[in-house]
């Protein structure tokens, strides 16, 4: 069974590029533009892991956060964003990781392939 | 002081003190006549110095938030004081608080917004007196992540209470929530330390473990969930009461159940009560309508107004009655011939003529009409009545008689 990801972003061109990226590594991807279609998506279906971007139209990733650990305590998700300074946010260190946006996505890869693993070993 | 911050758990339902939190929670239930219980705790925090407060509030919250918007908006906004009150706003999911730490986590935004270097958590319902500052004193001394104040209980209450264990530095090693066969203090094997629920956390600590708590399975409570946590991962330690209490007699109680707020509230009217309220270096502070002085009138045969061995407020007037051994609110009426012993009677409340009360709680705005008798005849009060196991009768709010 592929894994099954959740991708939240608001740029249409990043989502693109996520998508493409994480299937090639074999896994599904759900997309979402922003914390409120998240939420619904949730709803539909529990993915593996949510990769989910901070600043964002309707819905920010910060209060979607909080939402999704409401709902779901045990989910892993990954903030994905590109400014650092949100590391300062009681809030995201409710997320599993914190990944700074980079040209590179070997970083993501790498924390999406250790939290799956780590959700197979409980 | 000023790096610290009060978070004051005020959502409590109260429901053994049930009819008097029928129309309040815990923290409002009026106590000694002119206080709410909530007054001793925001009292404890501005007698020692603590002036940034938050209090978190849930049901039946009204009653509670126009008591501190009338009584308590006495600090100063511009030097950074406040009384805040929250009420449960589903900021971050949509459950009411589900324990005592997601009520912090729930606020985890104010903490943010705040920014203090240590969190004072307290309850709103317990009676005491302490200060604060010696807890955060040794706190800071010992370097500890977490200090928990302990008081010694006899061991037969151990099924009340969070059991803490330390070892000769006062660092806790164990603690068990509510067990039947406790730990016992070393060399005192009748003896129990109970947790008072008054914890001082650093606050990136408190922040970690609350959203630890948070994303596992847990009740999310802070005796059964975050403490076992902390124990052997963090420096988690314990205050003896004794070292913060204002009073010197270990006074805390919980006032849980009726009885035991009939007890305490009774022990005011002893010579000298266990709690004071009369240190001047020490005020209990609690709003008070402007009501005129307490008054007694007529003095002939058969026809006494009078009160002995009792707490009577502004705006009561005894009129031609007799008050015994009781607590007294504003605005009590005592008529004629009415009869009133080992009794507590809420603000507002009027006895009629001839009426005989004993050992009767009333609440607030009651009227007894004349001739009636509470507290002589248990069972024919019990039919309209609550009658605790030790036979005092509570009259409910907005009956009708």
């Amino acid at each position: 069974m592929k894994k099954k990801i959740l991708v939240v972003e608001d740029e249409e061109g990043l989502r693109l590029l996520y998508e493409e990226e994480l299937e090639s590594e074999g896994y599904e991807v759900l997309t979402a533009r922003n914390g409120k279609e998240a939420i619904q998506q949730l709803e539909q279906g529990r993915p593996d892991l949510i990769i989910l971007d901070i600043v964002m139209p309707v819905m920010d990733g910060m209060e979607t956060l909080g939402r999704i650990v409401g709902k779901d305590r045990k989910i892993p998700i990954i903030l994905n964003s590109s400014y650092p300074g949100y590391r300062q946010d009681f809030m995201s260190w409710a997320a599993d990781a914190y990944v700074t946006k980079s040209t590179d996505l070997g970083e993501l890869k790498d924390k999406i392939r250790k939290l799956l693993e780590k959700g197979k070993a409980q | 002081m000023k790096n610290v911050l009060a978070m004051i758990l005020a959502g409590g339902r109260g429901e053994r003190l049930y009819p008097l939190t029928r129309d309040r929670a815990k923290p409002a239930v009026c106590f000694g006549a002119i206080y709410r219980i909530i007054d001793f705790t925001l009292s404890n925090c501005l007698n020692s110095d603590i002036r940034r407060i938050y209090l978190l509030t849930q049901y039946k919250s009204t009653s509670l938030h126009r008591h501190i918007q009338l009584g308590w908006n006495i600090l100063s906004a511009p030097l950074g004081e406040l009384i805040g009150v929250i009420p449960a706003q589903q900021r971050i999911d949509e459950h009411w608080y589900q324990g005592t730490a997601d009520a912090i986590f729930q606020n985890i935004y104010t903490l943010q917004q705040e920014m203090p270097d240590l969190v004072l958590i307290l309850s709103g319902d317990h009676i005491y007196k302490m200060d604060y500052r010696k807890m955060i004193a040794f706190h800071l001394e010992k370097g500890a992540n977490l200090t928990i104040a302990a008081i010694r209980m006899d061991r037969t209450l151990s099924r009340e209470f969070g059991v803490i264990e330390v070892d000769r530095d006062w660092q806790i090693g164990g603690f068990q929530e509510k067990p039947e066969e406790p730990k016992t203090i070393p060399g005192d094997p009748e003896g129990i330390l109970a947790s008072m629920g008054i914890y001082v956390f650093n606050t990136e600590i408190l922040v970690r473990r609350l959203i630890e708590d948070a994303r596992s399975d847990s009740t999310h409570d802070f005796g059964k969930d975050i403490i076992p946590m902390m124990i052997g991962m963090d420096r988690v330690f314990a205050l003896d009461f004794r070292q913060a209490d204002r009073e010197g007699v270990e006074y805390w109680r919980d006032v849980g159940t009726i009885d035991a707020y009939f007890e305490a509230n009774m022990d005011l009217v002893s010579v000298t009560p266990q709690l004071n309220l009369y240190d001047p270096q020490w005020p209990i502070l609690t709003y008070q309508s402007p009501n005129p002085p307490a008054k007694t009138v007529w003095a002939e045969e058969g026809r006494m107004g009078t009160a002995l061995n009792s707490i009577i407020s502004n705006g009561c007037i005894i009129s031609g009655g007799s008050v015994m051994r009781s607590i007294l609110s504003p605005r009590v009426m005592v008529h004629s011939y009415a009869e009133i012993e080992d009794s507590i009677l809420f603000e507002g409340v009027d006895v009629g003529r001839h009426a005989k009360i004993r050992r009767t709680i009333i609440d607030k705005g009651v009227k007894i009409p004349e001739g009636m008798e509470i507290g002589y005849d248990l069972e024919e009060d019990a039919k309209r009545f609550t009658v605790t196991p030790s036979g005092i009768v509570v009259v409910p709010r907005w009956i009708r008689l």
